[in-house]
């Protein structure tokens, strides 16, 4: 029902649930996003900072918490 | 302002010193031009002038005098040198000057204007005395004149001197004293001379620069200036440790030098045997990790129980449309089938009518079955998890503080089911796993938390230990423990209660007490004061035996008993006045008693046949309280009767606990062994409300009524703690105090 992947920002995994690619592809991807957001955050107020990320889709709910040091990506399935 | 070598003295073919003098003598006493351009534009006129005698011969001095002029438009010799000015233009207008001269002087004029200073109100109004001075005269420029007038002086020696001209250069051609020559000058031989250099190296670097970027580099912190340098380098700069380097490798990405990048990144894989497994183990214990993991936790748990946590707070449920329509309507279709199976007792036609209503409308059904659905009891979840299965639940309290934090205790009732016990802390936002777990050695039968300081978490044993725990931190360990008391409990605790006293005999402040019940026949109080200190408010004496003697016999037998100490199950302090209190016992006996007054009770209520496991005050109507015993009833009591008011007994098992709802002063809920029920006495005196119906596996052991919502938690012998909202529960928030000895008293009567 969820994965759990967790990365450095060099975009290697360090530990995860899912098959590879699918991980390094989810890693890239959301490194890119997180900087934007984290961006847009602080450019409105630079004493803030980004603490968490949702995306939801159709099919899944994507968790972002970022840190300096790493990324901590959660893809949650919906349960009925 | 004066220029630096002294000027050269400059005299033209007759002699004369025409020297241009600097225009403008800076007077140590004015003050400094404000304006620079002014400065600028006399230095210029300065070097203008310098070359000024080489077109002396013009007759159009126009085009330096703007500039001149300019630079006396100074504010601190303004108005004199209009009058200088005005002079001197009298002077050069008979040349037939341009009508520039003209323009230039408006021009000065505008400029004085600009410099004026700054006016205050008060300024306007000040009487401002303007001397006029003519100051001496200031030879700008001196132009003589190529032209005299026929009828002046020297009229006579010029039109002669004109003639010698004339004649000389009439003589020129075929003189001998003229003669022509021409020159050859020298031109030296060209040499080149060719100079290379290094190629300079340009390199485009581009940057977004953000607001936050302008922060961060004003705001150092320590690892911002090697990343920084870094970054500028543009190189793999190798001493660093590979921690850097992926700092590094963030920090540059961000400004979108991509080119660093990839350079670092080949870095930090050619290193990676070296730091990078410390690195790793560094991050996955550090305590960012497992905060981060511990919010995605609870991220986690608020998206899989968001429908149930927003029918707790009765918030209206939020379906989510990106579920497929299939699951909607099965979710209705169940709702629906639930419906028909109560009213199929019915014979209501408006009911066959909406059970053919479009299934997507299912908020409507339930409005229009309003009236003739019974009310029931919805399991929103459970806590449970898999360190309580197998445990019995046996008490439950809330935390005073935060009315989501609800704390557990498992222990088992009987000897023989005795084993290691636990307390477990529970949060709303995670239903699958307790916040703190506490072992304890023996089986937990009594908790609560404090109200002084919410932290701390008082739990009774089976063993008779009452420890205290702070929730606070995450260690296990108890904070204080009455192990090692010599006055300490010998038989299981069996109720616990923080409780505020109004007055104290001994001291004076207002200090929070645990009183604590059990089967060793005293009611005691503790104190905090360097660990657990107590005093006995109550020994419960063991009344003689209760069967009836014969009419005849005035005395009583006197039974040898083992222990004259009856054994206390539970007790409730008045709500009003703390100082009465209600004790139950083993033996069926209620007695009410003050704390200022241990010899004696003050009442003994007779009633029960079995252990009195739970009594409860009316909260609203406080004269009225309620008992329940393990004989398989509910006894309502009045405090001035000695007999009861109303018998419950509609199981046949025993009632473990009770307790009144903190909304309604009719509505209280029991926990029978097989089943939990909602007794509503405005509605009925004879059956419960609700009856809801446990596992065939499981015993209903607590319940707990929920402060800030309707719900109910029920605890069972499996370790699971139900959460269940009552549906359609005709909402009799009466809370008057009379109220429930209005419906009573028709019961009282018969």
């Amino acid at each position: 029902m969820t994965e759990l992947e967790n990365y450095l920002f060099s975009g290697i995994p360090i530990r995860t649930t899912l098959d590879n690619s699918t991980t390094v592809q989810y890693a890239g991807l959301l490194c890119q996003l997180t900087m934007k957001a984290r961006s847009t955050v602080r450019d409105i107020d630079p004493q803030n900072d980004l603490t968490f990320l949702r995306i939801r889709s159709k099919k899944h709910e994507i968790m972002v918490a970022p840190d300096k040091e790493y990324l901590l990506i959660v893809i949650q399935n919906p349960c009925e | 302002m004066q220029p630096s070598s002294p000027l050269p003295l400059v005299f033209d073919d007759e002699g004369k010193d025409v020297t241009p003098h600097p225009l403008f003598h800076s007077d140590p006493d004015t003050a400094v031009p404000r304006q620079a351009k002014l400065l600028a534009s006399s230095d210029y006129s300065g070097g203008v002038l310098s070359s000024f005698p080489m077109h002396q011969t013009g007759g159009d001095g126009s085009f330096v005098e703007p500039f001149s002029r300019r630079t006396c438009g100074n504010s601190s010799i303004s108005k004199p040198n209009a009058s200088t000015m005005e002079f001197m233009l009298d002077e050069i207008v008979e040349p037939g000057s341009q009508g520039d001269t003209a323009v230039s002087l408006s021009d000065v004029q505008v400029r004085q204007e600009e410099t004026e200073e700054q006016l205050t109100e008060e300024d306007l109004d000040r009487r401002v005395d303007i001397y006029l001075t003519e100051t001496e005269t200031i030879w700008m420029l001196d132009m003589p004149s190529v032209v005299a007038s026929v009828e002046s002086e020297d009229a006579g020696r010029i039109l002669e001197r004109n003639k010698i001209y004339v004649d000389i250069c009439k003589n020129r051609p075929g003189n001998d004293r003229f003669v022509e020559k021409m020159m050859q000058t020298i031109n030296g031989a060209a040499k080149n001379k060719e100079v290379q250099c290094d190629k300079i190296v340009m390199e485009d670097k581009g940057m977004v620069v953000t607001s936050w970027d302008l922060y961060d580099s004003f705001n150092v912190s320590e690892t911002e200036p090697t990343s920084k340098g870094e970054a500028t380098n543009g190189k793999s700069s190798t001493s660093h440790m590979t921690k850097k380097h992926d700092q590094t490798a963030s920090v540059t990405s961000a400004r979108g030098n991509i080119t660093s990048v990839t350079t670092l990144e080949s870095a930090a894989l050619a290193r990676i045997h070296e730091g990078e497994k410390n690195r790793l183990e560094a991050i996955l214990t550090s305590e960012n990790f497992q905060q981060d993991l511990f919010f995605m936790e609870r991220v986690l748990m608020e998206n899989i129980f968001q429908p149930k946590l927003a029918a707790y707070r009765q918030f209206p449920v939020l379906i989510d449309p990106a579920v497929t329509s299939d699951n909607v309507s099965t979710v209705v279709a169940v709702k629906e089938a639930k419906q028909e199976e109560h009213d199929k007792g019915k014979k209501d036609k408006e009911a066959q009518k909406e059970a053919l209503i479009d299934p997507s409308i299912p908020s409507d059904l339930n409005k229009a079955l309003e009236e003739t659905v019974p009310p029931s009891l919805e399991q929103l979840w459970s806590y449970t998890c898999d360190l309580t299965k197998g445990h019995n639940v046996s008490s439950m309290a809330w935390s005073k503080v935060n009315p989501d934090l609800l704390a557990v205790g498992y222990g088992a009732f009987d000897f023989k089911e005795q084993k290691k016990g636990l307390a477990c802390c529970w949060s709303l936002k995670n239903p699958m796993w307790p916040e703190r777990i506490f072992q304890c050695e023996h089986g937990v039968t009594a908790l609560d938390f404090s109200m002084a300081s919410p932290n701390l978490l008082a739990v009774g044993m089976y063993s008779g230990t009452i420890t205290i725990y702070n929730v606070r931190s995450c260690t296990t360990t108890a904070i204080l423990s009455s192990r090692d008391s010599s006055a300490r409990h010998t038989g299981p605790v069996w109720q616990l209660k923080w409780l505020e006293q109004d007055r104290d005999t001994a001291d004076d402040d207002k200090r929070e007490r645990l009183i604590s019940i059990s089967a060793d026949g005293r009611l005691t109080k503790w104190l905090i004061q360097k660990g657990l200190d107590c005093t006995d408010l109550m020994k419960i004496k063991r009344a003689g035996s209760m069967k009836k003697n014969l009419p005849c016999e005035k005395e009583r037998k006197s039974v040898v008993l083992i222990s004259r100490q009856a054994a206390g199950m539970c007790f409730d302090f008045h709500p009003k006045d703390t100082n009465f209190y209600l004790a139950g016992t083993e033996e069926g006996l209620i007695h009410k008693c003050s704390c200022s007054y241990d010899q004696q009770f003050l009442e003994t209520y007779k009633g029960h046949k079995g252990p009195v496991y739970k009594v409860a005050w009316n909260p609203f109507s406080t004269d009225m309280f309620l008992s329940c015993s393990a004989d398989w009833t509910i006894m309502l009591w009045h405090q001035n009767s000695q007999m009861p008011i109303l018998t419950f007994s509609s199981t046949t098992t025993v009632v473990h606990d009770i307790m009144w709802s903190p909304k309604s002063v009719f509505i209280f809920a029991a926990a029978n062994e097989s089943r939990v029920e909602i007794w509503d006495l405005s509605v009925s005196i004879l059956d419960p409300v609700i009856t809801r119906f446990a596992n065939p596996e499981a015993k209903f052991t607590s319940v707990l009524f929920a402060k800030n919502t309707d719900c109910l938690l029920v605890g069972d012998s499996r370790g699971e703690v139900s959460v269940f909202a009552p549906q359609n529960l005709a909402a009799s928030s009466s809370t008057k105090v009379d109220a429930l000895s209005d419906v009573i008293s028709p019961a009282l009567t018969t």
